[in-house]
């Protein structure tokens, strides 16, 4: 009980030692006043939620998860506009008149902005410089750190960075036309 | 501004990445936010549909026959590059990839895509109906929609024919100009076919020089090898998934499953021994969940339900 109480108010000292950069980066990051505090009530309510456990660059860990946050709802927005942009298309004729499958739980919509999703992944990957793929896909698809994906490869950690670099370009070109 | 971005991105994921630096990079220019939006969101897709590409890049690579089960930190070994699941709309998504490289492309593109599980119309400049079967996209480029690309799937096109209009449909490789009048254009696990039911066109390839003209009671496939064949088909059998029937004349069986594939919502793993068979028949559509059987007892194979959804066409068992 002691031991938890520890933690947790150390978290929320952590909050409390760096609330105003934290304010200062989602600020930056969003660009609106509001939305930054709103995200920074999350961020308070989501860092006091973390499992017990001792934080290693209590700061970092911050900035981190306020990145975070602030990405899964560019996300969500994006996934939304997807979909409405779907939906004020014009549908015609051939509508299945069976009954969906029951292992499919995501909507029509979904299932198809995440297949196109995959398949322009999918070809942009293919598409990289072999130096950029063996880097992205040891790093982003097999989990391997910079570090080791450099000692697999044979390159700096430097070089695994430029590597990387040039494989985001592509898939976010390959992604967000 | 996007390879500032970029940079930033990969300095974040360092231990002593230099937090105070990046937050007056984002303070300094509002665009620079922008920037970061595109590079972070980019990121989020790329984790969220992770294991779905690796489960499909593995299934590609030639050395690997069970798709599904090897585990996330498995030694390294090169794959090649796509062959024939994705291979179709790679070609073409490649194209627009390098085709646009700019955020804002000066060309204006369209993309229409339709439904799993519906078909959809499209009428374009010019007079030209456009009628996407289930999961399929085209785009369309230039404001009099002078260029028309099928990224993926099969689309019914009927244009006027006009000797004025420049009107050229790419697919993949394949490249169909001089059109008119109505025909069929499929383009799926790393396979092309066109079928023309009225009317006549031209289709040339990268991969091979000259161009083949097809009439009407026509068809050209395309194999994944680059491989051309000209054959007759029924009029009536051109595009007749708009009426519920899938129909085939010695398609490579890549294509058939990749049809399957879009219509039933499952992904679908062949067998490497398959590779090379052919399907002639009819398949009745319905709900699209009887396609992969039906297709199976007819040329006398079996389907094995796979780990995370996927499906197995292979050999019966004995």
């Amino acid at each position: 009980m002691h031991v938890n109480a520890d933690q947790e108010s150390d978290v929320e000292t952590l909050y409390g030692l760096h609330r105003a950069e934290l304010r200062r980066l989602l600020l930056a990051r969003v660009g609106d006043p509001a939305e930054a505090e709103d995200l920074l009530q999350e961020l308070w309510l989501r860092a006091r939620q973390r499992p017990a456990g001792p934080v290693e660059n209590g700061r970092a860990y911050l900035f981190r998860m306020a990145q975070n946050l602030v990405v899964d709802r560019l996300r969500e927005r994006q996934r939304r506009m997807a979909r409405e942009r779907r939906w004020s298309d014009q549908e015609t004729d051939f509508t299945p008149t069976g009954v969906e499958p029951s292992d499919r739980r995501e909507t029509a919509e979904d299932q198809i902005i995440a297949r196109e999703q995959v398949a322009a992944l999918l070809s942009a990957i293919a598409s990289l410089p072999e130096g950029a793929r063996r880097a992205f896909e040891l790093h982003k698809l097999d989990g391997f750190s910079h570090a080791e994906v450099a000692q697999r490869l044979g390159i700096s950690k430097s070089g695994v960075e430029k590597h990387m670099a040039v494989a985001m370009k592509y898939l976010r070109r390959a992604l967000l036309d | 501004m996007i390879d500032e971005a970029l940079a930033w991105q990969v300095e974040l994921a360092r231990d002593d990445a230099d937090w105070e630096g990046y937050m007056a990079w984002l303070e300094a220019d509002p665009r620079h936010r922008e920037a970061f939006d595109s590079v972070a969101l980019t990121e989020a897709m790329v984790d969220e549909h992770r294991n779905e590409v690796r489960a499909l890049l593995e299934a590609q690579a030639p050395d690997s026959p069970s798709a599904n089960t090897l585990s996330p930190t498995s030694p390294y070994r090169p794959r090649r590059p796509l062959r024939w699941v994705m291979g179709g709309g790679l070609a073409a998504a490649l194209a627009l990839a390098v085709g646009l490289p700019m955020m804002w492309a000066p060309e204006a593109v369209t993309g229409y895509a339709a439904h799993a599980g519906s078909s959809r119309t499209v009428a374009l400049a010019d007079g030209a109906n456009v009628i996407l079967s289930p999961a399929s996209r085209i785009l369309v480029h230039g404001r009099n929609a002078a260029r028309i690309e099928l990224a993926s799937g099969e689309a019914y096109f009927a244009v006027r024919h006009d000797p004025s209009r420049t009107l050229t449909i790419e697919a993949g490789p394949y490249r169909i100009t001089d059109i008119g009048t109505r025909f069929s254009v499929n383009l799926s696990g790393g396979t092309f076919r066109i079928a023309v039911s009225e009317g006549a066109v031209a289709v040339s390839s990268d991969k091979a020089n000259g161009q083949v003209r097809l009439q009407a009671g026509q068809q050209l496939t395309g194999g994944a090898d680059g491989n051309l064949a000209l054959a007759p088909v029924a009029v009536a059998d051109v595009g007749s998934w708009r009426d519920g029937r899938l129909s085939y004349n010695d398609a490579p069986l890549a294509l058939v499953v990749a049809d399957i594939s879009r219509y039933s919502g499952r992904r679908i793993i062949v067998d490497s021994s398959l590779e090379t068979r052919h399907f002639s028949g009819t398949l009745v559509i319905g709900d699209g969940s009887r396609l992969l059987p039906d297709l199976a007892a007819v040329m006398g194979l079996a389907v094995h339900p796979q780990d995370g959804g996927a499906l197995r066409l292979g050999g019966a068992d004995r």
